[in-house]
């Protein structure tokens, strides 16, 4: 097996990469996919230290996957209020740039 | 080892995709790629319920309903320039700085991994009956709550893109009611 080490340096760099996109990127819809990357690359390094707690008895290792899990369903919330936003702000200004986006009123 | 490195270098090559590519449905893809990726990590992590989580749930409906948004807003490719000259070379440096400081402090205190029999006892290969056990003996109000999250999630999303339809009758009424005041 790797040792954890491995996969919390991979979940750095992809959190990184992750935020390189949410501070580049012009269009909210990018901006969106790169907060998932980074949510992903939290995940990742919650497995891994998952599988370096097994020592301390199964609910405390699976306490990680379980947590997994949940921001799972988090994140599928937070997409779908998200992107009902964008459409909602599609609706009225035909552009989804942000550099505009100061005066938004719905 | 070998499968690791294989499976991190298709990883950051798919996240590298996703932050440079200029038309959304291509960087949607290779986000795509990447989840799937992941997923295959999990399963050499001894996360098999997660890892099928993972594919049904990020790649099985979190990006579709990315990708019908993309569609459906027929969002164009970007193409200007930024504003300011100087926010893309210190959003590399910053990024590139923190990520080496991560990943020094990662390797700092290496611990060895428990033996695979222990992994096994603990873990069960993160099978759903293992999960579920874990999820409503110490997570349920963490469960509870996130199933009123969604509810909410759900009345949210419908209420922010329902727009005002008049009904014939009570507009009827409604105007029936003015006129006589």
């Amino acid at each position: 097996m790797v040792a954890t080490e491995y996969f919390i340096a991979l979940s750095a760099i992809i959190f990184m990469i992750g935020a390189v996109g949410v501070l580049t990127r012009r269009s909210a819809i990018m901006i969106f996919l790169s907060v998932e990357l980074m949510l992903n690359a939290a995940n990742l390094a919650l497995v891994a230290f998952a599988l370096q707690w097994a020592e301390a008895g199964m609910i405390t290792a699976l306490s990680g996957q379980t947590a997994v899990l949940i921001i799972m369903a988090i994140a599928a919330a937070e997409v779908a209020i998200g992107l009902a936003i964008l459409v909602a702000i599609f609706r009225y200004r035909h552009s989804s740039e942000v550099d505009n986006l100061s005066e938004v009123r719905l | 080892m070998v499968t690791f490195i294989f499976l991190a270098t298709v990883m950051i090559i798919g996240a590298i995709g996703v932050v440079t590519l200029r038309q959304p449905v291509h960087a949607a893809l290779s986000l795509v790629g990447t989840i799937i990726i992941l997923a295959v990590i999990y399963v050499t992590l001894q996360a098999h319920f997660l890892a099928a989580a993972q594919v049904i749930v990020y790649a099985g409906a979190i990006m579709v309903l990315f990708l019908f948004v993309i569609m459906l807003l027929n969002v164009e490719g970007e193409g200007q320039a930024d504003k300011f000259r100087w926010l893309r070379p210190a959003v590399y440096v910053t990024a590139a700085v923190a990520a080496a400081a991560l990943v020094v402090t990662a390797f700092m205190n290496p611990r060895p991994l428990p033996a695979a029999e222990v992994v096994d006892a603990a873990l069960s290969g993160g099978g759903a009956a293992q999960i579920g056990e874990v999820l409503f003996e110490r997570f349920v109000l963490a469960f509870q709550l996130v199933a009123v999250l969604l509810l909410t999630s759900i009345v949210g999303v419908v209420s922010l893109v329902q727009r005002k339809v008049e009904r014939a009758d009570i507009a009827a009424s409604h105007s029936k009611e003015t006129g006589r005041e």
